[in-house]
């Protein structure tokens, strides 16, 4: 593997030391209630139910937001709020104008990994061991579970990482993807994130007012996404079910039903209609299915057993994607992109916005 | 088993030896030649790199943090006076190592030759930054320096005067920072660059309700990177003192 020597091409040379200045300007965003910052977000999105639990809003530079398993809240935001209104100039849903249908993308295909094993076709984890490899980033956030499939963000900075079972394949629950992203910002050169589309949603809007994130993010691939649930209301339901979650292997969601797989073989499926009462608020008003704004959204809807959809939307992702099929490290095969087409009307048609 | 047969040494062998032993004993009654130091009334010299217990010069200290940051054993902990901070030293975890001498880029904190202060008990080891101005307290009961001379023969050197403890250190030389705001489309507002600064250079105002200016004062800066350190948003960069004011200056003939 000459990864070196890959690396060595792709590091930026900067054009110019940056301008001292002494003084600046900042714009801030205009109110709506006569509070503080955070009152506003919570005024506007929270209490209104139509908060997608991103966790872009962990901006926040006192740290005082908690995205944590439950609603985001910022407890005694009254005294502790310093009022900067980072939050609501960065939260997706603050000015919401839903986003729908495929989007633009350059190409659909369908591909399956051939060195990891996923949730389909592994290809999330392709594509970010193959930016790592070829010095796109650095860094990839990724998502592992513990034994009772609750998630945590783990930094991969090795394809062989990857190998772990328990960092590839979905797990169904917010994960606090962009609170560690915020953490690390400061430390890393150049890092990839994995995300739903509410979380793509926000960082891009994060980078258009914060360009230090559009400097460092390189990679953003966005996962197709009818809901996400909250960890402890996933696992009371399937308890009540009778489903324990430290038996199960993998979880999926297929032809509308909800698939736990246990360590022996067993599966149990569940209607997902049924799961209706434990979607989050924020979910609801969600039409985005495809991740529009990623550099590649990817999915299992529209291609065969074993294989994930992609589709490629940006110019790094097709580069990683020609990078891929050079190496010799996925199978292409097809992609119906009509069935895509129709879980994103259905997205639409469930969730109207705004609600009637 | 095996047995070792030892030889039974010979007479005349044996008494030498005994004769020898008991000159160098008459030898040593009659004039010691011990390079044993008696402590407490007679000190050795030090060298001057010595590290012992510290002292803080507050008048000098920017309140940079820098002590505290660079501390391998965590010993050092910043002490709220009058919104400024100023170190204290835990001398139960110090392990002497003068990091934070060697970090402190005004010669605040100032080394010194003393390590043999006995504490009375563990919590009067934790010093806040008044205790730690001034010498530290010690009991002196000597009059008479001791070196060792180590060239062919091992000897010593007495001589009677008092050794100063306290070492004096220049300021090292270091480039002049001061901060400046490299990327100000990065700012979030947060305001925490102005809080955070020791020297109040930074200074905000409401232009009206939706406009803020943000301001260094780059005369008070004293390139201590608080601000810089803390700003979430990397928005601030330390620049050289002397290439900005050129710059400036520069600019405003052209």
């Amino acid at each position: 593997m000459n990864k070196v020597d890959v690396k060595l091409w792709k590091i930026p040379i900067p054009e110019k030391p940056p301008e001292c200045r002494f003084d600046w300007t900042k714009e801030r965003p205009e109110r709506v209630e006569r509070c503080k910052y955070f009152g506003n977000l919570k005024a506007v999105v929270i209490d209104k139910g139509i908060c997608s639990h991103c966790g872009t809003c962990y901006i926040c530079p006192v740290r005082g937001i908690v995205v944590e398993d439950k609603p985001i809240d910022f407890p005694n935001w009254r005294k502790d709020c310093i009022d900067c209104g980072a939050c609501i100039r960065v939260c997706p849903r603050y000015d919401y104008t839903p986003l729908n249908g495929l989007g633009e993308y350059i190409e659909a295909v369908a591909g399956k990994s051939k060195r990891f094993k996923g949730q389909d076709g592994a290809m999330v984890s392709e594509f970010m061991a193959g930016a790592l490899e070829m010095g796109i980033i650095d860094v990839a956030l990724f998502v592992a579970r513990d034994e009772e499939f609750k998630p945590y963000v783990v930094h991969i900075t090795d394809p062989d990482q990857l190998k772990d079972e328990r960092i590839t394949g979905t797990k169904y629950s917010f994960a606090s993807v962009m609170p560690e992203l915020h953490d690390s910002i400061k430390h890393v050169r150049a890092v990839g994130i994995i995300g739903t589309p509410c979380m793509i949603s926000g960082l891009r809007k994060l980078q258009k007012v914060v360009p230090l994130y559009k400097q460092k993010v390189k990679l953003a691939i966005g996962l197709f996404c009818t809901e996400n649930f909250y960890h402890w209301q996933l696992k009371e339901f399937l308890e009540g079910r009778g489903i324990d979650l430290r038996k199960a292997v993998k979880t999926d969601i297929k032809k509308g039903n909800f698939i736990v797989t246990y360590d022996t073989g067993e599966e149990f499926s569940i209607p997902v209609k049924e799961m209706e009462e434990i979607v989050p608020d924020g979910c609801k008003v969600c039409q985005d299915f495809s991740a529009v704004e990623a550099d590649a959204s990817v999915g299992s809807v529209g291609s065969k057993k074993g294989f994930s959809s992609v589709l490629i939307r940006s110019e790094t992702a097709k580069e990683i994607f020609e990078y891929l099929k050079e190496k010799d490290y996925i199978e292409v095969g097809e992609v119906k992109i009509d069935v895509i087409k129709r879980l994103c009307d259905y997205k639409v048609k469930i969730h109207p916005y705004p609600k009637g | 088993m095996v047995r070792i047969k030892v030889e039974k040494p010979k007479v005349h062998k044996s008494v030498a030896l005994h004769i020898k032993a008991i000159t160098t004993a008459f030898k040593e009654a009659i004039s010691p030649g011990t390079i044993t130091i008696h402590y407490p009334r007679e000190r050795r010299k030090l060298p001057d790199n010595f590290r012992g217990l510290l002292q803080l010069d507050k008048e000098k200290c920017i309140n940079c943090f820098r002590c505290a940051h660079i501390c391998p054993a965590n010993a050092i902990q910043m002490y709220q006076r009058e919104n400024k901070y100023y170190p204290g030293i835990d001398y139960t975890k110090c392990i002497l190592c003068h990091f934070c001498v060697d970090s402190c880029p005004t010669a605040a904190l100032k080394p010194s030759k003393i390590h043999d202060v006995a504490f009375a008990s563990l919590s009067t080891m934790v010093l806040p930054p008044e205790e730690l101005a001034g010498e530290p307290e010690m009991w002196r009961e000597d009059t008479v320096t001791v070196e060792y001379d180590f060239d062919g023969d091992l000897k010593m050197i007495k001589r009677k005067e008092v050794e100063n403890l306290i070492v004096e250190v220049e300021k090292p030389k270091r480039p002049e920072f001061v901060a400046g705001a490299a990327f100000p489309e990065n700012c979030i507002a947060c305001r925490i660059c102005v809080n955070s600064c020791p020297q109040n250079a930074i200074t905000f105002k409401l232009q009206d309700l939706q406009t803020m200016v943000l301001e260094i004062d780059f005369e008070k800066c004293t390139g201590c990177m608080v601000c810089i350190r803390n700003c979430p948003t990397q928005t601030l960069l330390p620049f050289r003192r002397e290439e900005v004011l050129k710059g400036g200056e520069s600019d405003e003939q052209g």
